[in-house]
């Protein structure tokens, strides 16, 4: 069952289309990962599918629930984490009451809500900090106490604009546990926007790709991932003058394309399994003092820039 | 607790937490009877007991009008900080996240304002009639009762009526102000509605029959506050919706 189904979404703004016709399945119980460039559209679908927005066409349903039929169930059963969550907070108010208001107004039930209070920012390692005032914590920590605002009503769907944005790689680190440690032990779904590729790689089992308000790719995460194994790279590491080897490389017809980085050569080869020991021996004949020549994994951020490209290109 | 009620115990706790509201709301409280007390007080003891009542009529429509003017001032401060706090705050997209109704959410932030506003309109109204009567006895004077019925219609009808209105008219300005002090300062402007039942009835003390003006002066504050009411509520029900929120994110 999805969690999530997108239908032929649009939104317009005036002249600018924020979403075009957007279809998209996220499965009930994934990490699923938005990617795409500031602009793309990730922010505005999060909005429509948290209800914040009308969409101009089509439609959504989060959970069972349409966003034109059920806004307020739909915002009952979501937690969402707005952009620059961090500012997000009523500064004027501790971190307690914080969370104590949108208890309440998430409807959750009197005896509960302390415990779950406690129980999130004891995980988040902020109970020390409750009667501090909001205004008074760390970016970091606001961001930490945003995201406990989303979780605390445990919703069946997070809405998540940029999670660990603003916050410093331990704390980032943490909220990725905590992500993953939800979704298993709640089967939550995680809907999440970001730009951080590795991020994605390292939370998501599902991707979409979206530029210009169009999802340009989507699919299972590995999947996705071993489609690029079919392009793979080499990471070819010189000692001494790279421009020498760049002189060689660049001469040689099995070298589809290069690229430099301060003592690494990477090369796309054609049919490697053949190529790759002429490409060693021209380079040894040469007097390059070659280091190692060893396969550059495939990253996301291959795939993201291939297909970011190339739907710019179109 | 109803979710309305949340929002307004909850704004009404910030706004509380800026000094400038926390000594208003005390001022706003303190300040019409303390005013009360000097003008009339102050002035009677030059007054023979014969024509204390006298001095209601000639005094009655400023102190009245001064306790309406103190009581809306409340208003323009929490609502600002209710309405276009959140957006300067940038805290209003997290509640419009909530499963809180428009309709919640605007019945919260008017109570948030307006209740106060009437609580301190009927305590400075209570304080002042205790302490002008204890006082005028205390004085030598027969009882005096204040206000007398042209004041307490003006304070039971006028008043209330505009302070629903200021909050009308900060969820219309809302959306065209980036800042709370711009806020309030837009909507002080409407408390000198409250100039007209203080400075009309001056009129008839030369020319007499002060006592139609003051019931003349009342009818048309309460015309301009209930013409700010209909048409600032018909405005702002129209402009208090997800859409037009969302778009001040």
């Amino acid at each position: 069952m999805d969690d999530v189904v997108i239908s032929h979404l649009t939104k317009n703004f005036g002249e600018l289309i924020a979403v075009n016709d957007m279809v998209l399945d996220v499965p009930a119980g994934s990490i699923f990962g938005l990617l795409g460039p500031n602009g793309a559209g990730k922010s505005t679908t999060t909005r429509i599918l948290s209800t914040l927005l009308r969409p101009t066409s089509g439609t959504a349903v989060v959970a069972g629930f349409d966003i034109h039929e059920d806004p307020v169930k739909i915002r009952e059963i979501t937690g969402v984490l707005p952009e620059e969550a961090n500012h997000t907070v009523y500064e004027g108010m501790t971190a307690y009451e914080n969370l104590e208001y949108f208890a309440k107004l998430y409807g959750v039930v009197e005896e509960a809500i302390e415990p779950a209070i406690q129980e999130l920012l004891e995980f988040m390692e902020l109970w020390d900090r409750k009667d501090d005032l909001a205004g008074e914590l760390s970016t970091g920590n606001r961001q930490r106490l945003a995201l406990c605002r989303a979780l605390l009503h445990k919703p069946t769907v997070l809405l998540l604009d940029e999670p660990t944005a603003a916050l410093d790689p331990v704390a980032a680190k943490r909220v990725r546990e905590l992500i993953l440690s939800l979704s298993e032990k709640y089967n939550q779904t995680f809907f999440i926007n970001s730009h951080n590729l590795a991020e994605v790689q390292r939370m998501c089992n599902k991707i979409a790709i979206i530029d210009e308000g169009r999802i340009l790719l989507a699919g299972n995460t590995e999947e996705l991932r071993s489609q690029l194994r079919g392009k793979q790279k080499y990471r070819l590491l010189i000692r001494g003058n790279i421009s020498s080897a760049e002189s060689v490389v660049v001469n040689l017809d099995f070298v589809k394309s290069h690229e430099s980085e301060v003592d690494t050569i990477i090369l796309e080869i054609e049919n490697p399994m053949d190529n790759n020991v002429k490409l060693l021996r021209t380079l040894l004949d040469a007097g390059v003092n070659v280091v190692e020549l060893s396969e550059d994994e495939a990253t996301l951020e291959d795939l993201y820039l291939e297909v970011v490209k190339g739907g710019s290109q179109q | 607790m109803s979710k309305s009620m949340i929002v307004a115990k909850t704004d009404f706790k910030n706004a509380l937490k800026l000094k400038m509201v926390k000594y208003g709301l005390v001022m706003a409280t303190i300040f019409g009877p303390i005013m009360s007390f000097i003008i009339f007080l102050g002035v009677l003891p030059i007054v023979p007991p014969s024509e204390a009542q006298l001095l209601v009529g000639l005094m009655g429509p400023i102190i009245t009008a001064m306790l309406g003017m103190f009581a809306i001032i409340p208003t323009t401060m929490i609502a600002a900080n209710a309405l276009v706090g959140e957006r300067e705050m940038n805290t209003l997209e997290p509640l419009l996240c909530t499963p809180l109704t428009d309709r919640e959410l605007l019945w919260g932030k008017t109570m948030a304002g307006a209740f106060p506003s009437l609580i301190i309109l009927a305590s400075s109204t209570a304080i002042t009639t205790v302490g002008i009567a204890i006082g005028s006895v205390a004085l030598g004077y027969p009882i005096i009762i204040f206000p007398d019925l042209a004041g307490f219609f003006l304070l039971a009808t006028a008043t209330p009526l505009m302070i629903f209105a200021v909050v009308a008219v900060m969820i219309i300005i809302s959306g065209r102000v980036t800042r709370v002090y711009e806020a309030y300062q837009a909507t002080t402007g409407i408390i000198m509605v409250f100039m007209i039942p203080m400075i009309l009835p001056m009129i008839g003390l030369e020319t007499g029959g002060m006592s139609e003006l003051v019931w003349f002066s009342n009818f048309i504050t309460l015309t301009i506050a209930a013409l700010i009411f209909v048409i600032g509520w018909a405005i702002a029900f129209r402009l208090f919706n997800r859409d037009k929120l969302v778009s001040m994110v």
